[in-house]
């Protein structure tokens, strides 16, 4: 039978760019702590922990062995996930099952990345060792060296974020203003977000566009960064979580689609499988499990705010659609009239989201602490001006490969 | 620009190298069925018996359906552009490619514009994923009609298939 | 029937992933160190674990370690386990059988609690025995670098 399980306290490193004064094990610890002081939960009561972070990025092959002393992981359960970039949703994922499920009571989940270690400046050089491997075996039939460079590394600037952007204007008639305007929000919004990692006081999407173009139709200013950072949520089965936290944050729903292995450079080299890059079929299968498990029946009145899991401004658009928050090619319309800001009638990640803060594995599970963060009433400088009954938390990875969906509530529903 | 800087100190750092290039990777019996296909010009693709969609390059499995693709199908040269992507004037010291800078290795001409484009050939029911030449990046929309440009003489290598171009 | 796929000659793509680990402040002081024949170890404040090399968190009481806590040690121990190594890899997937059998010595520093694995030189595999003291051999010219402890010798 499965259990209720809340979400009790929230902890975070401060995101940037470098992050050169710690080590990878020092800078999880920082944010395991911050989640146990927040949770009022002693190292002692923790009993397992699930740990991830973008798999082979920061070039060690088994981070989990060497964060166990560091985050009070001796004598613990540990189980580490690695979804691509929804990892920190898995993982969010992976401690409430463990909750749930009776196995534990008390369990913190961390998901962290530093990008900083890498020679190479922000996340390329862990790019280079997952996808490389993909089209490696290509170079043994003759690949065309500059055909490579042309299509996969040039497209890798924002991979196939842009063809999924080219084909939803195509699709839905927004233009690259609007993606100016996403980028913006996010920029302002993050500015309110001491953790966050792009922070502009009153960015406006002129700002943003007088940055160049790097590959039609993203400009600089689009761009996520590459940030250093970790996040960590304490999860607790139910009458513990009543005792901890006055306002705890719940698991109402869950689920976990993947789509069509979409990678670009696979087994069988350049044929894409999927037809609309912008069709994300595992988001909106992960959306109606999601809701049906949390008993929304109609997500656009009954949820009060969703954490989007945007790098590029267009997706904040295309999977707010597939989460079932605005009818289908309208997003943009709503964004027009102001409707996805912190104080509109659905506001998209007012903590700046993907968009502002890349730590690539702790993203999606950073989705998941915003909300809770809503919900609880912790957001400080960033809460949104009304009550957070239900929120939605979304991360999505690889590339149509993993997408995690999370409804969290001020009331576990059952 | 107006982002709020943050500064913190730096550790010495230990330095390693992951050599991704010492491993071996063995090819697939798929892309050597493709390239043979190539070196006779000929666009070689699977098929799926339960949805009947056709993937370019060939599969051994269908993603939706998880039926085995063992048939094959022969799709035409000629298709529609899908998606595209369109790069200002690349220039030295912009952008870093796979640890490469793309223009410094001579791989793409300074000034030069790159267009990767998903085409959907006709006969296919997946995108396949290419650059489009000889064309005028402001022609370039979502269901321009292309053709496979050849290499002079091919060898039955990816290489063959040198990109699409208008039709 | 189908056959048998050629395995294809492969050309290796000449792509290195290089990364710089930042070591913290803990690592930089027992690193820095290492220039000045010494050994830094980190003393918990509040269950007196030592561990070398130096961490910022003990793994046992949950305290944090800061600099303060670091010690310095004599560079003298006690071998606690070991094992003999005959050959090595050449990096191409291959054994390649070694000159001299090389033995790798589980070593308990004076004062520390945690164990360190460093190369043995001077005896012969079959005289070594849990117990043995053993020292720090310094490197000719010691640079600040985790290269600077050599190897470790019956002392």
């Amino acid at each position: 039978m499965r259990r209720n399980v809340a979400i009790i306290g929230c902890g975070q490193t401060k995101h940037t760019s470098k992050r050169r004064d710690v080590n990878i094990a020092e800078m999880v610890s920082e944010a395991v702590y911050n989640a146990l002081e927040d949770a009022q939960v002693s190292p002692r009561e923790v009993d397992a922990f699930v740990v991830g972070n973008m798999q082979g990025f920061g070039g060690i092959a088994q981070p989990e062995q060497w964060l166990g002393d560091s985050i009070g992981a001796p004598g613990k359960s540990v189980i580490r996930i690695a979804t691509g970039g929804t990892t920190g949703g898995s993982v969010g994922q992976g401690s409430y099952y463990t909750v749930a499920s009776g196995l534990h009571d008390v369990v913190v989940a961390v998901a962290w990345e530093k990008h900083s270690d890498s020679r190479e400046a922000g996340a390329t050089t862990g790019l280079l060792h997952v996808g490389l491997g993909n089209f490696f075996h290509a170079a043994s039939y003759g690949l065309s060296l500059k055909n490579l460079v042309a299509t996969s590394a040039v497209g890798a600037a924002a991979g196939v974020a842009v063809y999924q952007a080219v084909f939803y204007m195509h699709r839905s008639g927004c233009s690259i203003e609007h993606f100016d305007m996403v980028a913006a929000k996010a920029r302002r919004n993050a500015a309110k977000n001491k953790y966050a990692h792009l922070q502009w006081p009153g960015c406006t999407p002129e700002d943003i566009a007088g940055t160049e173009i790097i590959a039609y139709p993203f400009r600089y200013g689009h761009i996520c960064p590459a940030s250093d950072g970790a996040s960590a949520i304490v999860v607790a089965e139910e009458s513990l979580a009543r005792k901890k936290a006055r306002q705890p944050a719940w698991f109402k729903g869950l689920a976990a689609f993947s789509d069509e292995e979409n990678q670009l450079q696979s087994e069988n080299f350049g044929g894409v499988g999927v037809l609309d890059p912008s069709e994300q079929k595992g988001c909106w299968m992960s959306a109606t499990k999601a809701y049906k498990m949390a008993g929304i029946k109609d997500p656009q009145r009954e949820i009060d705010m969703a954490e989007v899991y945007q790098p590029f401004p267009s997706q904040e658009l295309i999977f707010a659609e597939r989460l079932g928050l605005f009818d289908e090619g309208t997003a943009w319309m709503a964004l027009e009239k102001g409707e996805t800001d912190i104080d509109g009638r659905m506001p998209l990640d007012p903590s700046g989201g993907v968009n502002a803060t890349n730590a690539i594995g702790s993203t999606a599970l950073q989705r998941i602490l915003e909300c809770a963060l809503q919900i609880m009433g912790k957001a400080e400088e960033h809460q949104v001006p009304r009550k957070v009954s239900n929120a939605v938390a979304h991360g999505w990875g690889g590339v149509t490969s993993y997408i995690t969906v999370t409804v969290l509530g001020d009331s576990p529903g059952r | 620009m107006g982002y709020i800087k943050e500064e913190r100190p730096t550790t010495i750092a230990v330095e390693g190298t992951w050599n991704i290039g010492s491993y071996h990777y063995k090819g697939s019996r798929l892309l050597e069925e493709y390239v043979k296909g190539l070196k006779q010009k000929k666009l070689i693709g699977s098929f799926c018996p339960g949805c009947g969609k056709v993937i370019v390059p060939p599969r051994n499995l269908c993603g939706r359906c998880h039926r085995i693709m063992d048939r094959r199908k022969i799709v035409s040269n000629r298709g529609t552009i899908t998606c595209f992507i369109v790069t200002p004037p690349m220039e030295k010291g912009k952008l870093k490619v796979l640890g490469m800078d793309p223009v410094e290795t001579g791989l793409i001409k300074e000034g030069e514009v790159v267009i990767p484009v998903f085409v959907k050939f006709d006969g296919s029911d997946s995108n396949t994923d290419t650059i489009l030449l000889n064309a005028d990046p402001k022609a370039v929309h979502i269901g321009m009609r292309v053709k496979v440009l050849w290499a002079k003489e091919p060898q039955g290598a990816l290489s063959d298939f040198e990109g699409v171009e208008p039709v | 029937m189908k056959s048998k796929s050629e395995i294809v000659e492969v050309q290796a793509l000449p792509f290195a992933a290089g990364f710089n680990w930042s070591t913290g402040f803990q690592m930089q002081r027992f690193i820095e160190e290492l220039a000045n024949r010494k050994i830094l170890g980190a003393k918990c404040p509040q269950c007196g674990y030592t561990y070398v090399p130096p961490r910022s968190r003990c793994g046992k009481c949950y305290a944090k370690i800061g600099e303060e806590n670091l010690i310095t040690l004599s560079g003298k121990g006690t071998l606690v386990g070991y094992t003999t190594a005959y050959v090595k890899l050449d990096g191409q997937g291959n054994f390649q059988d070694l000159e001299e059998p090389g033995i790798i010595g589980a070593i308990k520093l004076e004062n520390a609690d945690s164990t360190i694995f460093m190369p043995l030189e001077g005896i012969k595999p079959r005289d070594v025995t849990e117990g043995l003291r053993v020292e720090v051999q310094w490197r000719e010219e010691t640079k600040g670098e985790l290269a600077d402890i050599r190897c470790f010798k019956p002392a």
